[in-house]
């Protein structure tokens, strides 16, 4: 009884200061907050340390939370992610690849259109079934009007001859194996000699008379001489000229035009000149190439 | 069985040298796999299997080199042949024993291929045998090698099924 009358007593003592306060705050505002503002003070560095700590205890549970339970998602996300780079990847490879394709495809037919020659174009399916010739095989044959002896060239310039053929396919003897011999001709001095393959994976002119003044640099194309190749196809550039004491002719070493070992598509030449005016036209453009300075 | 395994090998070989060994390639050289295959069938099957195989897998080959066309032909058949005579005559063969007789058959094989190209002097003959016929022979000798590992214990039990039946 008497606990309840005590329990009485002090709500209306609370009821009573909590009304004063009120009243307070309505009528005296700024004193009442300077005096609550200077008893909080205190109050709010107690707090300070729970607070402190119940915080970091918050960060960490949202730090375990973001970091590794939430991160379920992102770890799939990331793995989802990564295999679309991937997808990427694959088709930007495969476009990167069309483009050039395209722009190969190009030079081959601005080649072909400009081309003085009956040619055929042909794919490089392999290469020689062993490993002492320089040969490659083309996937067009006799079916395709492919004969031996046919010249084989790129846009950049002559690539080999045909020396063997089937019904479906080819095979071309390169412009660097020692067997075949292709006539060639110095640009800039007009001589004349015999480019012949080396075993060093190069070709060499031969023959060249010893009065020339050849030098490294000079370019040589086909003379149009032998059957298989019309005139002025590039065939290399000198590195260098080799000229023995007692020796008959000069003899000098060829860097390819053509980089043989990354061939896809090549033109095999069926007849050297299309037709007459053809011949004409592109030994005047040789003439006048001769002429400029 | 052993038929449509050597057409197989006779369709197969030839092909897959000329289109993709290129990147398996050591300094440019490449293993002859119808010489392996001939000397595998030889050691294996008996000296007539190996000469008809390596006949057939040089006349393809022939097909597909720039070469002159007799040279495969008697090459692979040749091999062929021989490992069939060694085979016949070694009564233990191991992988060492196969590994130096494949890389001798190779040696001769690529002799009679830098002859026939007429080598301009000991210089030139030198430097195929450095460059071209050396690094083949140990290719050659190396997959025959692995090959043969691969297959002995198929072939001891043909053997001693064939011995046993004798």
């Amino acid at each position: 009884m008497a606990i309840s009358r005590s329990t009485y007593g002090t709500r209306r003592l609370a009821i009573v200061l909590f009304a004063c306060l009120l009243i307070a705050l309505f009528l005296l505002p700024s004193q009442s907050q300077r005096l609550l503002q200077y008893v909080g003070g205190p109050l709010g560095q107690v707090l300070s340390l729970p607070l402190a700590a119940f915080s970091s205890v918050d960060h960490g549970i949202a730090d375990i939370w973001n970091g590794y339970v939430a991160l379920q998602s992102v770890h799939e996300e990331n793995r989802q992610l990564h295999r679309d780079i991937e997808l990427l990847k694959g088709q930007n490879n495969q476009l990167r690849e069309s483009v050039t394709a395209v722009q190969r495809y190009e030079t081959l037919l601005n080649f072909k259109q400009q081309s003085p020659s009956q040619t055929l174009a042909a794919q490089v399916i392999g290469r020689d079934a062993t490993n002492w010739y320089r040969g490659m095989i083309l996937n067009k044959g006799e079916s395709d009007g492919v004969k031996t002896e046919m010249g084989v060239v790129t846009p950049a310039g002559v690539v080999g001859r045909v020396v063997k053929t089937n019904s479906t396919s080819s095979v071309v003897l390169l412009v660097t194996d020692p067997n075949n011999a292709i006539a060639g001709v110095v640009q800039r001095t007009r001589d004349e000699g015999i480019v012949e393959g080396t075993s060093h994976g190069r070709a060499r002119l031969k023959y060249i008379p010893l009065l020339s003044r050849v030098q490294a640099g000079d370019r040589v194309v086909t003379s149009g001489l032998t059957g298989a190749f019309p005139r002025g196809l590039a065939i290399g550039s000198l590195i260098q000229v080799e000229k023995s004491e007692g020796d008959l002719f000069q003899s000098a070493e060829i860097e390819p035009e053509v980089d043989l070992s990354k061939l896809d598509e090549v033109f095999i030449i069926t007849a050297p000149y299309e037709d007459a005016d053809a011949a004409q036209k592109l030994l005047q453009t040789i003439h006048g190439d001769r002429k400029k300075p | 069985m052993k038929f449509l395994l050597y057409l197989l090998l006779a369709l197969v070989v030839v092909p897959f040298q000329t289109t993709l060994l290129h990147y398996a390639s050591v300094f440019g050289v490449r293993p002859d796999l119808g010489l392996v295959a001939a000397c595998l069938v030889g050691f294996l099957g008996g000296e007539l299997d190996g000469l008809i195989l390596g006949l057939i897998l040089g006349c393809f080959q022939d097909m597909l080199s720039a070469g002159d066309l007799w040279i495969n032909v008697v090459t692979k058949g040749g091999s062929g042949f021989l490992a069939g005579l060694a085979g016949r005559h070694m009564a233990h063969i191991t992988p060492a024993v196969m590994t130096a007789g494949l890389a001798i058959i190779s040696c001769l094989s690529s002799a009679v291929f830098l002859y026939s190209m007429n080598p301009a002097g000991l210089d030139e003959v030198w430097l195929g045998v450095r460059s071209t016929v050396l690094v083949q022979a140990g290719l050659d000798a190396a997959l025959g090698a692995g090959l043969y590992l691969v297959f002995r214990q198929r072939w001891s039990d043909d053997r001693m099924v064939t011995e046993g039946a004798l």
